[in-house]
């Protein structure tokens, strides 16, 4: 079948090893480096750092999301609409709840937060989905 | 929408698994529509009384309320 805008099925390990690799360089670099006192200024040690990470968990995430699946057939594609639609409401729905109880500083975080959200709602729904047929099928021999 | 696969398989002898495989698409997909779940494409569709060498409806057939 025919996909268009996916991703081949082995980019889902490159995304996963992006995502995995970012954690210990965090865990490094807040041991070495003095986080109370970041250096300001763009693409500063600490900026570049900062884009870096954050670019690195993004784009992991994103090829994760949106990459093939082993058999791509237009069942597959139905539960990818289906769960990014689910997904943008789920999101939408959290965002708008959060903005409401949280106080205006800490709106930065949650807009950094919601960079990640939509994609990780997308993921675990669309894997769930995939899970739950799998079990059904394989109930049924 | 209902089909009576389950049934032509068990005619033909084959597992879900040989139907997926010969119309090009995963188990779980022809798990999905033989319990109602899923409705396949026209496309899908055809093919698939192409391999029971049937027509459309005698596979497909249309409920109350569709």
């Amino acid at each position: 079948m025919k996909t268009r805008f996916l991703f081949p099925y082995w980019f889902r390990y490159l995304g996963l090893a992006c995502f995995l690799a970012h954690i210990p360089i965090m865990l490094f670099f807040k041991k070495y480096h003095n986080m109370d006192s970041p250096d300001t200024g763009l693409f500063t040690g600490s900026h570049v750092f900062f884009i870096f990470t954050t670019l690195m968990v993004t784009i992991g995430l994103f090829l994760f999301a949106f990459s093939k699946e082993k058999i791509e057939d237009e069942q597959i594609m139905q539960l990818r609409r289906d769960s990014l639609q689910w997904a943008v409401y789920f999101n939408y729905i959290v965002l708008i709840a959060t903005l409401i109880f949280t106080e205006h500083m800490e709106i930065g975080h949650i807009m950094m937060l919601n960079m990640w959200t939509l994609l990780l709602f997308f993921i675990f729904r669309f894997q769930w989905s995939i899970i739950r047929n799998n079990w059904s099928a394989k109930k049924e021999g | 929408m209902k089909n009576n696969i389950r049934v032509e398989r068990a005619i033909k002898n084959i597992t879900q698994a040989d139907l997926a495989e010969q119309v090009g698409v995963s188990r779980q997909t022809i798990n999905t529509i033989e319990s109602n779940r899923y409705v396949p494409s026209t496309v899908l569709a055809l093919k698939i009384s192409r391999i029971f060498g049937k027509p459309l409806e005698e596979i497909f057939m249309l409920e109350e309320g569709d």
